[in-house]
C-alpha cells in the first residue's frame, strides 16, 4: 500500500477535517458515585474515564516529601481493548508511567497544594478506547474530575495537541495522522483564563520557525476545550442545583 | 471588570461559578474560602455559589460556597472528634472521625500525648486514669505531628471524652470533670471528662 496522504487537495485531513477543527468532545462529571470526583471524556474515538479520591490521608508515606503541599498520586490505565490490536500492558510500562508522570506535573501547578496540607490527591486515570491524543484527552478529563471533586485549583488546564502536516499546521491529530512518523506531534495544556502554560511537550522534531504557528493554533485549541468543559461544568452544576430546589 | 462585581454584589443573586473565574477586586472585598488572590483580583478556586457577606468589616467577604462539602482535613486549631484506638502510658492513639461538623470518609490518625491531656499537674496525670479504648473523645489539633499522626490535646475544658462505655459496657455518664458513672450499675470510673454544652 502507498504511503496514507494526510492531507488532500482539496485540504481535508483523513477523517474529513479542515486543518484547524477539533474532534467532537463530549464530556459529563460526576459519573461514579464511590469517587469524590469523576469525569467520562471523548474526543473523538479516544474514550477516557476518571476518578478522583481525595483529599485524604496520604497511603504511601514518603518522608522525603514535604507535609506541607498536598501530594498528587496519578495512574494510568489502558484498557487492553482500547487498542483494534488486543494488547495487555503491564503496570511498569515506562509509556504508562510518562504519561502519568506528565499529568502528575501538570495539575501539580494549577490545584492549590498549601490548601490541603499533609493528604494525598489521587486522580486514576482509565483509557478506554485510544485514537491519537491520550495526553490530552487525559487532561481535560482529569480537569472535569478535579472540579468535580471541589478541590481548589488555580483555573482549569485545557490541553490540546497540534501538528504540522505538508507545510499546514493541524489541530488535534487523529491516531492515523499521530502514527505517521513524519508528523510532528506537540502538546499543550494552558491554563486559558490567565493564559500561563501548564505542559509542553513534543517527542518528534519540527523547525523552530513553525513552532509558534503549531502553538498558536494549539493554544486556540485549548480555549475552545476551555468552553466545553465549563459548559459541561455549569450544566452538572444547574442540573444539581435544580433539583436540590425542588 | 469592577463594574460588573459591583454589579452582582448589588443584586446579591446566587450564581454559579467555576474555578478561575475573576470575582472582584481586594480594594472592594475581602477574599474568603473558595477564592485565591493574584495581582489584586480575586478568583474562584472551586466550583460552587458565589456569595457576599456584609460583615461588621469595612470591606464585604467574597467567597465560593459548595453545597456538598465531602472532605474535611484536621487543621492546626481545629476541634475534632475521635475513637481511642489503643493507650500506653506515655500517649493515646486516636481514630479522628470528625473535623468540625463534617464527618471524615477516612479516618485520621492522631496522638494524645500524656502532657496534652490537661492543663494543670501535667506531671500527675496519668492515662489510664483519663481514656479508655473505645472512648469518643472531643479534642483540638495542636499541631501537624509528625509523619504519621496529628497531635491533639484536651486541654480546655470543653474538651475530653465525651461518651464513654463501662467495663459492663454500659453507657455512662459524667459526674465531675474527672469522673463518669455507670448509668446502671452506679459504678464509677475515671475518666478526663468533656464539659458539657
Amino acid at each position: 500500500m502507498s504511503r496514507q496522504e494526510l492531507l488532500s487537495p482539496e485540504g481535508l485531513r483523513v477523517d474529513g477535517r479542515r486543518p484547524n477543527e477539533l474532534r467532537r468532545i463530549s464530556c459529563r462529571a460526576s459519573v461514579l458515585s464511590s469517587a469524590d470526583g469523576s469525569s467520562y471524556y471523548e474526543q473523538g474515538n479516544t474514550k477516557v474515564l476518571v476518578a478522583v479520591y481525595g483529599p485524604r490521608e496520604p497511603r504511601m508515606r514518603n518522608p522525603s516529601l514535604s507535609t506541607e503541599l498536598a501530594q498528587i498520586n496519578v495512574e494510568f490505565n489502558v484498557a487492553p481493548f482500547s487498542t483494534s490490536e488486543r494488547r495487555r500492558r503491564s503496570k511498569g510500562d515506562k509509556r504508562l508511567l510518562e504519561v502519568a508522570a506528565f499529568v502528575r506535573q501538570t495539575f501539580e501547578g494549577a490545584v492549590q497544594r498549601s490548601v490541603y496540607q499533609r493528604s494525598q490527591i489521587d486522580i486514576y486515570i482509565h483509557l478506554l478506547q485510544n485514537d491519537g491524543g491520550t495526553l490530552e484527552a487525559c487532561v481535560n478529563a482529569a480537569t472535569l474530575a478535579l472540579v468535580d471533586a471541589g478541590i481548589s485549583m488555580v483555573d482549569y488546564v485545557c490541553a490540546c495537541t497540534a501538528g504540522f502536516v505538508e507545510e499546514t499546521p493541524v489541530l488535534d491529530l487523529c491516531g492515523v495522522e499521530e502514527a505517521a512518523v513524519e508528523t510532528p506531534d506537540l502538546t499543550v495544556a494552558v491554563m486559558p483564563r490567565n493564559g500561563s502554560i501548564a505542559l509542553l511537550q513534543m517527542e518528534s522534531r519540527l523547525h523552530v520557525s513553525k513552532l509558534n504557528d503549531v502553538m498558536d493554533l494549539a493554544i486556540e485549541g485549548c480555549k475552545h476545550i476551555h468552553r466545553k468543559l465549563d459548559h459541561a461544568v455549569l450544566a452538572a452544576a444547574n442540573d444539581l442545583a435544580e433539583k436540590l430546589s425542588h | 471588570m469592577s463594574s460588573a462585581s459591583t454589579a452582582t454584589a448589588a443584586s446579591n443573586r446566587t450564581s454559579i461559578v467555576t474555578p478561575g473565574r475573576r470575582l472582584g477586586l481586594t480594594q472592594e472585598y475581602t477574599a474568603g474560602a473558595g477564592t485565591y488572590v493574584r495581582g489584586g483580583t480575586i478568583y474562584a478556586s472551586v466550583l460552587g455559589t458565589q456569595s457576599i457577606d456584609q460583615g461588621d468589616d469595612s470591606k464585604p467577604l467574597l467567597q465560593v460556597l459548595r453545597s456538598d462539602t465531602k472532605f474535611s482535613i484536621p487543621t492546626i486549631g481545629s476541634e475534632v472528634l475521635a475513637r481511642v484506638v489503643r493507650i500506653n502510658p506515655r500517649a493515646a492513639s486516636v481514630a479522628i472521625q470528625m473535623v468540625g461538623s463534617t464527618p471524615c470518609q477516612e479516618d485520621f490518625q492522631g496522638i494524645v500525648r500524656v502532657q496534652d491531656i490537661r492543663a494543670t499537674e501535667k506531671d500527675l496525670v496519668q492515662m489510664i486514669n483519663s481514656f479508655h479504648p473505645g472512648d469518643i473523645i472531643r479534642a483540638e489539633v495542636i499541631s501537624l505531628g509528625d509523619q504519621r499522626s496529628y497531635y491533639l490535646a484536651t486541654v480546655k475544658n470543653e474538651h475530653g471524652v465525651v461518651f464513654a462505655q463501662s467495663i459492663d459496657g454500659n453507657a455512662m455518664v459524667p459526674v465531675s470533670w474527672e469522673e463518669m458513672q455507670d448509668s446502671k450499675t452506679g459504678a464509677i470510673e475515671k475518666r478526663k471528662c468533656a464539659k458539657p454544652f
